[in-house]
């Protein structure tokens, strides 16, 4: 005989859960295992309760309330004659829950054992975190009909069994959007699902599902008194189960969407892609940050000989010291020596002593130490022979003046096989070099050895032959071409007071030169501190004077070592001194000061005396007025060099002379000349001059021939292979030339443009083209 | 004897200083091949000893001479901290390290004489973000129940086009019972809450410029997020207009109308709608200065889309032919909206200012039912080149004032009817989704945004000053350059991949912040759910104040 537990007392009032409840417990504790309850809506009928011995409990429940069998333990049946509220066998934990009608929400929500069994429906979120403690048995739900949505939420695990029964016009047995991040457990379900999310599969039925459903319907049947929907139930064609991914399923399926490769190639806009009309590019390929190949930030060319060195770019006679040295440092001695002739036939005189060097004030050399000893090296080809000139063209020109300029360019028409003919108005060539140059400067051996060697060239020299406009008249007849070299020689003078007295310094040099010892007074002022002015100012020493004073309107424009030689002297320069007139007492300044003199003499230049050809081939200051090669613009085939075009050095003069014989011979040719334009100085970025040590500039001597250690080469390839070892690609290769030439090769294919060998090139050779 | 003088540039002048080990360099040549900026160049140093070995003063000497790694001087090739050089290197041996001692505000102003340009963002500002002092607070858990992130429904769709109030719908009851419209309806398209702000096809380079188009296509068509993309103002390529996937383009025109030639050409040939068209007057990072593109990046495509040669290419600070609020509104709103025939929504965007509320109120009148949308961009977003004035001292951050045009609409009733999406700096920690959903908390429909894009793609730009060179066309990246060789750097499915996982990582984000507040739709408006520890914040944006 069963408990009996009222939900009513006497009066037939409804008593409080709490009571009944309370009834239960103490008709278990009078050892009661079976219970008959009649409720009124009473909540969490059925557990957790337990006999001391183990003995099954079981409760047959008419009209629970909410949480009936929850917590409920194994060994406890409970059965609801009925329907039951939300929240039936929440938390089941190992109870057999029958319900006979349906079930409200939440049905099985966290049953982690035991079995429950439904004779209807159940509502939204049944069997919602459903989970399998292996420790225990599977809980398993079974419903005769369907579900409400979101059912089985988060599932872990555990069975359930959604029979569908009378559910044939549904959409879904499980309403929609159940299994919402389910992770385990099966549900079989017999009907149509929907909107079932990505994490789990509906699979078809295995043999061992049929064998589950088979052994347990009949059961489930049977406990809910619906046996006979058995037949209906056994077809298993018309079920499927719900299984959740695994883990590896799901990290799988979270690339189930397509590549964005494919996504590209087969679905955006074809043939290229947007761009594709307008840009070729192949989306394939990705640079990396480092590249090869026209992927390069910058690529590398190997650019000998396209930059001038300093010297060679400062030289006014372009004599290309860098490429003396490197014959040098091959050992090729007497053609390094011979290399200077082609481009001047006073390297003794001028190079070697005379010429204010320009080459040396933009030596490389001068930023580690000194610069190359070019003066040294000038000497050393005093003895060269005469390279050998070409064969006679047959054609002839007049070249009027024989001073450096005019045998400049007389030398070089016989090397380019042309007849050359020099009018000297003096009774000797050499023009300025002979006549004014102190000889404590230019050794006088040293000039004539080298003006022999012009003679012995095989060029005509005519002395006292002052050329007048009717001569010149026929020279331009008589010759194929002329050279106006007649310099500059009437001194300029500043009409200021007193100017009559001042002596000209060119009358001067010359007169000293001449040996006809002009007399100077004790005190010498000289108007004008150029080079010439300082020749002037030597002269004045030589000539007796105690005391020399040279005054400049602007920072001296002497040579530094011009001054040092004489300042040495005891001679002074200042400026800016402005003349206001000179008489017997000296020079007064503008600002009303005396410097005294004895004698004053002006040397503020020259201008050249060409009144042998037509006044309107002269420019407004007198000069003859010439186009980009030196030829006179208003007559072809007259071409002017050095102080007659505009004043300069000897060596500009010498220079002049060789670019002159050069467009004379495009013009002899028949062709126009076309003016020659140096490639621009390298820059001393280019040069790495690290990698030359600097010798100890308090032991330094100058050796013309330790010089090929201490030349860079700027500009011009030493071959020292440095980039050939330092590239890391191994990208560089030395190539040797037929020609006995060589180039150095960066092999597209494996250099990276890193820059490496413009970096460390010594000679500046390799360059890098910014690409980006 | 070294010849530096006084005012020579050295590299403390520069803003980034390269700090480098010769001990651990092979010179592989990987970083001066990598830096695009010719900040770095491969130079040989003087290694001298001078020593003495024996028992009394014996002097020797040692000398090499090694090629290393050194910094460039120059204020024109300067490096700009992007770090490749680092990146390349296999031996850590070189690295960019940021110089606080810099001159470089000076000495290249000295030098140069010219304003100093720069791409990327805003420098000066490192204080804390105001969106930064703002949480979500309000949580729902006893009063009402949150929702599941991952279960829950949501509805993550803003508006793109004029809301008409429910008085102003014009319907009638069908027999059958289905609603008939009466009159025409303003076009609308409910998007995704965050569009990928203008950027053009100058700006960007057309793999990177691809790459976002791709993404944007990708996520329509294979992740279901209805996520536009607004061109920029430069010009669209034909082939995308004419394309199915114009429809998830928003077309942008600006004061130099840069490209509309073109797409005005493509249009018998389009086969879908643009999903919106957008004025655009002015932008955040640089208000009251108009678009510029600097020459090195005006590739020949670029000079044939916009139809101008290689120059720098400046669009005026304003619409040469507007002169007032009412004359933008019936010039191109109507303009525009007649050139696709009404079906396609017209917005427009200003640069957030002191008198941004005055001109939406000016458009929340509509009485024509044109205006689509006011974008509103507010400092502290992404530039491709600007002066730096500009982007360091002129502007208006975007919360106050994205809040200031929400209530002034609510005041009048009207909230809603002209979407307002917003713009500035928003994603600038990484998180967008926590900064539109807190914009959209204080009014805003939705976000745009820019340069967190260009984030994604793999811009090592930042905040501090890092690369911002994005004006000088040598973008290390890839992104904002038109060269080949930098360009090809970037791999387009590469960048269209990283939008996407990001746009669906920010989906589960918005998602997992619009849960707890209980909102299944865009939390518009919901100031509630803010709180703020800062009191001036909480009083300026009138959420609620909490510590």
């Amino acid at each position: 005989m069963a408990a009996q537990i009222q939900g009513f007392d006497e009066n037939n009032q409804r008593i409080s859960t709490q009571d009944l409840l309370m009834q239960i417990y103490s008709a278990l504790v009078q050892g009661e295992n079976e219970f008959e309850v009649l409720s009124s809506g009473h909540h969490d009928i059925g557990g957790p309760l337990w006999r001391e011995n183990g003995q099954p409990l079981k409760f047959r429940v008419k009209n629970p309330g909410q949480r009936v069998g929850s917590f409920g333990l194994e060994g406890t049946q409970i059965i609801v004659d009925g329907p039951a509220p939300a929240d039936a066998g929440w938390l089941n934990a190992g109870a057999e829950l029958i319900i006979k009608g349906d079930s409200g929400d939440t049905t099985a929500h966290c049953a982690a054992s035991g079995k429950i069994y439904v004779a209807g429906r159940v509502g939204t979120r049944s069997g919602s975190l459903m989970k399998h403690d292996p420790a225990f048995s599977a809980p398993e739900l079974w419903v005769l009909k369907n579900t409400g949505s979101f059912s089985f939420e988060f599932m872990g695990g555990g069975t359930a069994v959604i029979c569908g029964i009378g559910c044939e016009e549904l959409e879904s047995i499980l309403g929609d959007r159940s299994c919402m991040g389910m992770v385990g457990g099966t549900i079989y379900v017999r009907g149509a699902v929907r909107n079932l999310p990505g994490e789990v599969l509906l699979l078809d039925l295995d043999e061992a599902d049929i064998a589950y459903l088979k052994a347990g319907l009949p059961e489930f049947l049977a406990k809910v008194d619906r046996s006979q929907h058995l037949d209906t139930l056994s077809d298993f064609s018309r079920w499927k189960k719900i299984t959740a991914k695994t883990y590896e399923e799901r990290q799988l399926s979270k690339s189930t969407r397509i590549s964005m490769r494919e996504f590209r190639l087969n679905k955006w806009v074809g043939d290229g892609g947007i761009f594709g009309d307008l840009i070729k590019d192949d989306y394939d390929f990705t640079a990396g940050l480092v590249n090869t190949g026209d992927n390069r930030l910058k690529i590398p060319h190997w650019r000998n000989k396209a930059f001038c060195a300093p010297c060679e770019a400062s030289c006014p006679s372009s004599i290309p010291t860098q490429d003396r040295i490197n014959l040098l440092r091959k050992g090729e001695y007497k053609k390094a020596i011979e290399l200077v002739l082609n481009y001047s036939p006073f390297p003794g005189s001028v190079c070697g002593e005379v010429c204010p060097n320009p080459c040396m004030d933009s030596c490389t050399r001068q930023f580690i130490d000194h610069s190359v000893a070019m003066p040294a090296l000038g000497k050393l080809s005093l003895e060269a022979s005469s390279p050998q000139p070409k064969t006679d063209s047959g054609k002839k020109v007049a070249v009027i003046g024989g001073g450096p300029g005019g045998l400049s360019a007389a030398w070089q028409l016989r090397l380019l096989g042309h007849a050359a003919t020099v009018f000297e108005a003096d009774k000797e060539v050499g023009g300025k070099l002979r006549q004014v140059i102190p000889t404590d400067r230019l050794p006088a051996d040293t000039l004539s050895a080298e003006i022999q060697r012009v003679k012995d060239m095989g060029v005509e020299i005519k002395t006292n032959e002052a050329i007048n406009s009717d001569m010149f008249a026929s020279l331009q007849n008589d010759y194929d071409a002329v050279v106006i070299a007649s310099g500059a020689h009437n001194p300029v003078v500043i009409p200021f007071p007193g100017h009559e007295r001042l002596v000209k310094g060119l009358e001067f040099l010359k007169d000293v030169n001449n040996g006809k010892n002009p007399t100077v007074g004790e005190k010498v002022v000289v108007i004008g501190a150029g080079n010439a002015g300082m020749d002037v100012c030597l002269g004045a020493y030589a000539m007796g004077a105690k005391k020399v004073t040279a005054v400049d309107i602007q920072r001296p424009a002497a040579f530094r070592k011009e001054i040092d030689h004489f300042e040495k002297l005891g001679g002074s320069i200042e400026w800016p001194v402005f003349t206001d007139r000179v008489d017997e007492k000296g020079l007064h300044t503008k600002d009303g000061r005396l410097i005294e003199a004895d004698t004053i003499i002006i040397a503020i230049g020259e201008r050249p005396d060409l009144s042998y050809i037509p006044l309107e081939w002269l420019d407004d200051r007198g000069m003859a007025m010439v186009d980009a090669c030196g030829q006179l613009v208003k007559a072809p085939g007259v071409f002017a060099i050095g102080d007659t075009i505009k004043p300069g050095l000897l060596t500009h003069a010498i220079g002049h002379g060789r670019e002159a014989a050069q467009y004379i011979d495009s013009y002899l040719a028949g062709n126009a000349p076309v003016a020659k334009v140096k490639p621009p100085m390298i820059s001393q970025e280019c040069l790495s001059k690290e990698l030359f040590r600097p010798q100890n500039r308090g032991r330094f001597k100058a050796d013309a021939n330790q010089e090929t250690n201490r030349c860079l080469s700027c500009g011009t390839c030493r071959d020292c292979e440095m980039c050939l070892e330092a590239c890391p690609e191994g990208a560089i290769r030395r190539v040797q030339k037929e020609d006995g030439g060589f180039e150095y090769v960066s092999d597209a294919e494996y250099c990276i443009g890193c820059g490496i060998c413009a970096g460390l090139c010594p000679c500046g050779i390799w360059g890098m083209e910014q690409v980006v | 004897m070294e010849t530096v003088k006084l005012n020579d540039v050295t590299v403390n002048d520069l803003p980034w200083k390269i700090d480098y080990n010769a001990s651990r360099c092979t010179m592989c040549g990987s970083c001066v091949a990598a830096c695009s900026f010719k900040a770095i160049k491969v130079k040989v140093e003087r290694r001298r000893m001078v020593f003495s070995e024996g028992d009394i003063p014996e002097p020797k000497s040692r000398f090499s001479a090694v090629p290393v790694i050194r910094q460039v001087n120059s204020i024109r090739d300067y490096c700009r901290g992007c770090g490749m050089c680092e990146k390349v290197c296999p031996n850590d041996a070189i690295k960019p390290v940021r110089n606080p001692d810099t001159r470089h505000p000076i000495v290249t102003r000295c030098l140069a004489g010219d304003s100093i340009k720069r791409g990327g963002r805003k420098n000066l500002e490192n204080t804390s973000r105001t969106l930064d002092a703002i949480r979500v607070g309000r949580i729902s858990q006893m009063t009402d129940p949150s929702l599941d992130a991952q279960r829950h429904t949501f509805d993550l769709l803003a508006p793109f086009g004029r809301i008409l109030p429910p008085k102003g719908l014009s319907f009638s009851e069908a027999q059958n019972g289905q609603l008939n419209s009466n009159a025409n309806m303003p076009p609308v398209n409910w998007i995704y809450p965050v569009i990928i702000g203008d950027m053009s096809i100058g700006a960007l380079s057309w793999r990177m410029w691809e790459g976002v188009a791709m993404a944007v296509a990708y996520l329509n068509e294979e992740c279901g997020l209805p996520v536009r993309m607004c061109s920029g103002e430069g010009g669209v390529p034909k082939r995308l207009l004419t394309s199915k996937y114009l429809k998830y383009m928003i077309l942008q025109i600006a004061s130099g109308h840069f490209g509309w030639n073109r797409i005005v050409n493509a249009m018998p040939e389009m086969t879908e709608d643009p999903a919106g068209v957008l004025i655009k007057i002015g932008q955040g990072a640089k208000p009251g200065d108009g678009g510029l593109l600097m020459a090195a990046k005006v590739a020949e495509h670029i000079q044939a889309i916009r139809g101008v040669p290689k120059a720098d290419l400046l669009s005026p600070p304003n619409h040469q032919g507007l002169y007032s609020i009412e004359e933008s509104v019936q010039k191109m709103f109507l303009s525009f909206n007649a050139a696709f025939k009404f079906r396609v929504p017209v917005a427009i965007k200003v640069a957030a200012s002191a008198t941004s509320v005055s001109v939406f109120n000016n458009l929340v009148r509509d009485p024509y039912n044109i205006v689509g949308g006011f974008f509103l961009d507010g400092i502290d977003g992404g530039t491709g080149a600007a002066h730096e004035v500009s982007l360091d001292h002129t502007g208006h951050p975007i919360v106050s004032k994205l809040r200031d045009c929400y209530l002034a609409a609510v005041k009048q009733g009207r909230q809603g009817q002209i979407p307002l999406w917003a713009a500035g700096g928003l994603g600038k920690t990484g998180d967008l989704a926590a900064d539109a959903f807190k914009m959209m908390c204080l009014g805003a429909n939705g976000v745009f945004t820019g340069k967190l894009i260009l984030q994604m793609a793999g811009c090592i730009g930042n905040d501090l000053g890092r690369c911002n060179a994005c004006n000088t066309g040598l973008c290390p990246a890839g992104i904002t350059t038109q060269v080949p060789q930098l360009a090809q750097r970037l791999d387009p499915d590469k960048v269209a991949q990283n939008i996407v996982n990001y746009f669906l990582a920010m989906d589960t984000e918005l998602k997992k912040l619009m849960a707890p507040i209980g909102n299944s739709s865009l939390p518009i408006g919901r100031a509630d759910a803010l709180v703020s520890m800062d009191k001036a914040v909480a009083d300026r944006l009138q959420i609620q104040h909490v510590c």
